[in-house]
């Protein structure tokens, strides 16, 4: 007999739920109170049942004694050599009472059956039957398996994604405009089951909602494209105001309505929070437009309006609008709780938006249902630090933002994928979150909801900080952290372990050693003591003795006021020269306390005291030819200033503005540095406060920035003294710089940019004391070097070299030319693009103890070659991180790699007094330089920065040592409320919010019923008429058939009937 | 009998047709009603607030009888970072916060419309200041003129203000007035206005 149950994987308040196995018919389980309906699994019940040889179940017709019984069968098989059979004994505590049965081993010869018919003519035996075996086996089966691989496409179902690419402007964090609304989408099966799952369902909402907790009570601001007042998805729409020019305040683009769903939709596809009150900003023209002046006046609206939790799925690269910027800061001070996305720029590194990449701001990454980091979620540090400090680790916390159902414009659901749809399910959870603690008074503020949301986060494994923040958002976890939360500060990343890999990547690919720049982590101060707080006296290190803590230096920066609601706090950390050959892991920790003016009727000021556990992988320094100084100061981006795209080709992203960075877009080409055994340093401070003796080489990739004369001079006696320079220029010409100014939406003026893709005349200015300079040509084309195939994408060319160096030349097209004539035919000719050059110092010749010097002290050597995009991740087509080992192994031992010797050629440059490329007349660079500044319509050069200074902290031994492993969940001080909270305490079947859906039926009544659910909905929206329509159509219909039926003899059906008689049976009948 | 009447009444092809007809023109009516209900409405039509008696102006008198009876609590400006500004005026460092939310008025630098850091055209480089000057009774006149002027979204934001400290309170706030180029202030020292602001030609 075969026998097959299915089973739903329930909720697990379905546990007290009846639970019954029917054996002989096919069971249904109706399900009562689950919405999810994702993953189908079946047990599968098997039986198998033998005959067991020689044993028999004697059956008497009364209960006896088992010496009654021994007696009956002895009489029975009277005659019987009782050797051949025997009573099994039956160890068990009915043996001693009365049983009607006895298991006998009756060993009978071949095709006899004496013994048997003896027993059976026994007056006192009922019957005698075989002894069986069971066999049951129970296995779990995926339904998929189930199906065969019908439901494949289940998650590669092509989906819309919402990305924006047009940094320029304060973007939607959403843009393509095709709806997938094709209604055959839901009329097979197959495709009904791939509808993703229920967020509200996958992140436990309805455990609050069975609680009471539904968002009652909370404000929530959707600034967004607006909302329809009639959809039928929304119960309190409270208010909706219109901040744009166009004249409406629906959504005729679908994502207010989408935004809006994820956080308060209270049917079909539902949102967190059903009874929030929904505040409607609409801030975006249907075309996607808006301005900085928009969101100011919505802004003070919403602080006058007192909202409670505001969504931002918007964002933009310019974190340097001051006025916008100042704004959110405002808003958070007057404790609006602010959710943005973090972008959809991924999966580049330093593509962070504002203001999701605000201290104040929750901003928030994109997760697929399979907890990994969605590809389009934008990450990597915050760059407003550069080049002097570290950026802050952002997004801070991450959740389902790839294929997440929700509202559609006309009524019905859809799916979208991008941060701004996972925003809103944050934003949705902190106002279901806040709704739930309202009973606590006083205790919600911006920084309360933050630490509660990432002390909660669950660690997605094998992902760094900069991408997944704390981890993925837990409603649950985060409700009972709140629930019990105590007015106090904590840091985010609250620990730092250097060595702790892959998580604190990318300091934990980089051991630290004697020597080196220090080591920078920017931690984040969360203040839920008040809005404005300040650190009291200084941090304090406490350095482990046991645990060698005392080989590192903390250094200490912080802002002055916490405000509003954080700060930050520089940790600088170095090895101290005891350490210099010392191998080893060091800890220790930095205590530091935070203060904040009384409330709630207190007289003492509040304050919290917080420790940073710190743990730092030392080794020896490596030599100095394995070293390689990073120059930052030179590099400059958007914003402030326009600083264009450094390959001409790619128009949808017209500026540069991933911070240029090794742990931005230079992340692949550290990364592999660091594999090939190089040791990578940053140098944010100018050329002059380089000691040059610690590093061999130093590259300069793409910069923008001026230099000091004193720089110049300095490198030049760097270089004799032997260190390298290698130099990845980029475009830059006038004529072209003109041609790519753009009319900035946003800013409604014309954009000119302020150098080329980098500062030609400013490299020339640097790389004057070797006879080198480069040329204002902008070139483009593929090519081969050796075996490696190149793609120089918009770079420049040398245009003076030495004659002692080795240069290579290809061909290539003049892109300049096709850019600024889009008609011209493209020109390829040869132009040197390498350069090589062993230098000498100063030729003094004629003077025999110098020469002899210069043999002594080799000098460095200086490469330059014409473009970065091949270092670069941005528009990476084919990187050159090979060449870079090669270039590497020139300057850093002297030998001359074969492929550039092999490819070399003599180049004939131009006679000397040919012009050098100039500065476009009158740039606006000097307002974004470090370097230069407009003295009465003149540039100068400034006054030489004084290079940084720290101060280490005075170390305050502890002989105390901490774990290994500094990861455990964030714990934050709680009021004794923790652990039993009534999260679970839910009687099986209590009462429903009030959300509109039916969860019930039976297995295939269920898909039946969602499916037609599903195109219910589309047709919802066209209500009225449809239904007369159809209702006609039906009156039309009906008429036609009664006049039919009068002409025609009825058809019969009772073979019909029969034949689904006959299969209903037939499926109910047992098979075995 | 009388259902058979009905029925061979519907089945009549003019009934039917009425039927049809009326479903059409219902079904279009509907359509059209549909397409022209939901545009604007709320907040485009709000009325400008009239500075009625309703709206409650801010007179010192108001609190000197009141220091006696001691005022019971003080709406505040909340956000600041060092200072508070209290509806009665007063402006303190935010550790001189009394609990019901007021300025303490005996602590050594708690000013009364203090005009600190504000220009003469009204704008002033702290919030607090601004809003503290803004109270002065003397400044009646000056809002009253900045409600008359106010443009069609600020107004927006007028209408929920219902007395004088709210008005202040949101005035002083930086909005699309304060910026040029919609990324950088107009006046970067002074971007809080009480008054009309100027258009500055920084």
């Amino acid at each position: 007999m075969k026998l097959k149950v299915r089973l739903r994987q329930r909720h697990f308040r379905c546990i007290g739920l009846p639970f019954l196995l029917l054996l002989l018919t096919r069971f249904k389980y109706a399900e009562t109170c689950s919405n999810e309906s994702f993953p189908t699994q079946f047990v599968k019940v098997k039986f198998t049942t033998q005959v067991v040889k020689n044993e028999y179940i004697v059956a008497f017709n009364a209960y006896y004694k088992s010496q009654a019984r021994e007696k009956f069968i002895a009489a029975a098989l009277n005659g019987l050599d009782d050797r051949h059979w025997k009573i099994i004994a039956r160890n068990n505590p009915a043996s001693d009472y009365p049983s009607d049965f006895d298991v006998v081993t009756l060993e009978e010869a071949e095709n006899s059956q004496d013994g048997l018919d003896a027993l059976r003519l026994h007056p006192a035996i009922r019957r005698v039957t075989p002894q069986r075996m069971v066999h049951r086996s129970l296995h779990f089966e995926n339904e998929t398996d189930f199906l065969g691989d019908a439901d494949n496409s289940t998650n590669t179902e092509s989906f819309e994604r919402w990305q924006s690419s047009r940094p320029m402007k304060r973007l939607s964090l959403a843009v393509n405009k095709q709806f997938w609304q094709s209604t055959g989408r839901h009329t097979s099966r197959r495709l009904l089951r791939a509808i993703p799952r229920q967020v509200t369902a996958i992140l436990q909402a309805d455990a609050l909602w069975h609680m009471g907790i539904t968002g009652a009570g909370v404000k929530v601001a959707v600034f967004d494209t607006g909302l329809a007042k009639t959809h039928p998805h929304f119960k309190r729409i409270k208010e909706r105001t219109n901040w744009t020019s166009e004249k409406t305040l629906d959504d005729g683009l679908g994502h207010g309505t989408f935004v809006a769903g994820v956080i308060a939709s209270h049917r079909e596809c539902l949102g967190l929070a059903p009874d929030a009150e929904l505040h409607v900003f609409r801030v975006f023209t249907n075309n996607q437009v808006s301005y900085t002046s928009w969101f100011l006046d919505a802004f003070n609206y919403a602080i006058l309006k007192r909202i409670g939790v505001l969504n931002l799925s918007i964002g933009g690269p310019d974190f340097m609008d001051h006025p916008f910027v100042d704004k959110v800061w405002e808003l958070t001070a007057n404790k609006v709780i602010m959710v943005s996305a973090i972008g959809n720029d991924g999966p580049l590194y330093g593509t962070l938006n504002n203001p999701a990449d605000q201290m104040d701001v929750i901003g928030v990454g994109g997760i697929n249902f399979e907890d990994q980091i969605a590809k389009f979620s934008s990450r990597g540090m915050t760059t407003w630090e550069l080049p002097q400090g570290y950026g802050r680790v952002k997004p801070d916390i991450v959740t389902y933002g790839a294929a997440v159902r929700g509202s559609a414009i006309m009524g019905g659901c859809r799916t979208l994928s991008g941060t701004s749809v996972a925003s809103p399910v944050v934003a949705g959870a902190v106002a279901l979150l806040a709704s739930g603690v309202l009973h606590r008074g006083n205790i919600l503020n911006p920084a309360s909801m933050k630490q509660a949301l990432l002390a909660s986060a669950r660690r997605l494994p094998g992902v760094n900080m900069f991408e997944q923040g704390h981890g993925k958002l837990d409603l649950l976890r985060a409700y009972q952290v709140l629930n019990s939360y105590q007015p106090q500060a904590s840091l985010s990343p609250s620990y730092i372990d250097l060595s702790e890999c892959q998580y604190m990547w990318p300091y934990c690919s980089q051991p630290l050693y004697y020597g080196a720049l220090p080591t920078i982590v920017n931690v984040t101060i969360l203040n839920g003591l008040g809005v404005s707080g300040k650190v009291v006296n200084k941090p304090a290190w406490h350095p482990y003795t046991p645990q060698f803590g005392h080989n590192i230096d903390v250094a200490f920066t912080h802002s002055e006021v916490l405000w509003p609601w954080s700060g930050w706090l520089a940790v600088s950390i170095a090895v101290t020269r005891a350490a210099s050959n010392w191998e080893g892991m060091a800890q220790g920790h930095v205590e530091l306390t935070i203060e904040s003016p009384p409330e709630d009727g207190e007289t003492e000021p509040r304050r919290s005291t917080v420790r940073l556990a710190i743990k730092a992988k030392i080794i020896p320094t490596p030599p100095r030819h394995k070293r390689i100084l990073w120059d930052q100061y030179h590099n400059l981006r958007y914003p402030p200033g326009y600083f264009p795209r450094d390959n001409l080709r790619m128009k949808s992203d017209p500026l540069d503005w991933n911070g240029d960075h090794i742990h931005t877009n230079f992340k692949d080409m550290y990364q592999h540095l660091r594999n090939g055994g190089y040791y990578i340093e940053v140098l944010g401070s100018p050329l002059s406060c380089l000691d040059a003796s610690q590093y061999g080489t130093l590259l300069i990739v793409d910069p923008e920035e001026e230099y000091f004369p004193e720089e110049v001079a300095k490198l030049k006696r760097d270089v004799d003294a032997g260190l390298s320079l290698v130099v990845f220029a980029d475009w830059y010409n006038v004529s072209v710089m003109r041609k790519v100014k753009f009319y900035d939406e946003n800013t409604r003026q014309w954009w000119m940019p302020d150098t080329g893709g980098a500062n030609v005349p400013a490299l020339n200015d640097l790389l004057s004391p070797w006879g080198i300079a480069l040329s204002d040509s902008v070139h483009e084309g593929s090519f081969n070097l050796g075996e490696h195939e190149m793609y120089y994408a918009s770079g420049s060319s040398l245009l003076k070299f030495p004659e002692s160096g080795v240069v290579v030349s290809r061909s290539l097209k003049d892109q300049g030319l096709e850019i600024l004539d889009s008609d011209a035919d493209s020109v390829s000719k040869t132009v040197p693009i390498l350069g090589l050059l062993q230098s000498r110092p100063n030729e003094v010749e004629g003077d025999d103890a110098t020469t002899e010097k210069i043999f002594s002290s080799p000098s460095g050597r200086v490469v330059v070659y014409g473009d970065s995009n091949c270092l670069d991740n941005s528009h990476l087509q084919k990187d050159c991180f090979w060449m870079l080992d090669a270039l590497l192994e020139f300057t850093s031992t002297g030998h001359m790699p074969s492929i550039f010797k092999d490819n070399s050629a003599k180049v004939t440059f131009p006679s000397s007094d040919e012009p050098l490329p100039q500065r476009m007349e009158g740039n606006h660079l000097y307002r974004y330089s470090k370097v230069i500044e407009n003295h009465m319509g003149t540039m100068r050069t400034r006054e030489l920065p004084a290079c940084p200074h720290l101060v280490w902290a005075k170390p305050q031994p502890l002989n105390t040592s901490a774990p290994s492993n500094l990861y455990k969940a964030q714990k934050l001080l709680s009021v004794g409320v923790e652990g039993d909270l009534p999260l679970w305490r839910v009687a099986p079947g209590a009462a429903q919010v009030d959300v509109d859906r039916d969860f019930g039926g039976g297995l295939g009544v269920d898909m039946m019923d969602s499916l037609a659910e599903e195109e219910g909905i589309a047709l919802l929206d066209l209500a009225p008429a449809l239904l007369v329509i159809s209702l006609a159509a039906a009156a039309v219909l009906l008429a036609c058939r009664c006049y039919r039926s009068r002409t025609r003899p009825r058809r019969k059906r009772v073979t019909r009937l029969r034949r689904l008689m006959a299969v209903l049976n037939a499926g109910r009948a047992p098979t075995v | 009998m009388w259902a058979a009447a009905l029925l061979r009444f519907i089945r009549k092809r003019i009934v039917l047709g009425i039927i049809f007809l009326f479903s059409l023109t219902y079904c279009i009516v509907s359509f059209m009603k549909e397409g022209s209900s939901t545009t604007s409405y709320e907040i485009d039509t709000l009325p400008v607030r009239p500075l009625d008696r309703s709206f409650l102006w801010h007179s010192p008198k108001d609190d000197l009888n009141a220091t006696d009876m001691k005022v019971s609590a003080c709406r505040n400006s909340v956000q600041g970072k060092v200072l508070i500004v209290d509806d009665r005026g007063y402006v303190c460092s935010r550790g001189n916060v009394l609990p019901n939310g007021c300025c303490n008025i005996d602590a050594e630098n708690t000013k009364r419309y203090s005009c600190e850091t504000c220009k003469e055209s009204g704008c002033c480089s702290i919030y607090e200041y601004c809003i503290s000057c803004c109270l002065h009774p003397d400044k009646k006149q000056v809002l009253e003129n900045v409600l008359g002027k106010a443009s069609e979204t600020l107004n927006v934001l007028f209408a929920s203000v219902t007395d004088h400290f709210e008005l202040c309170l949101a005035k002083c706030r930086t909005s699309s007035q304060s910026v040029q180029h919609e990324n950088t202030y107009r006046d970067p020292k002074a971007k809080h206005c009480y008054g009309e602001i100027p258009i500055a030609g920084s």
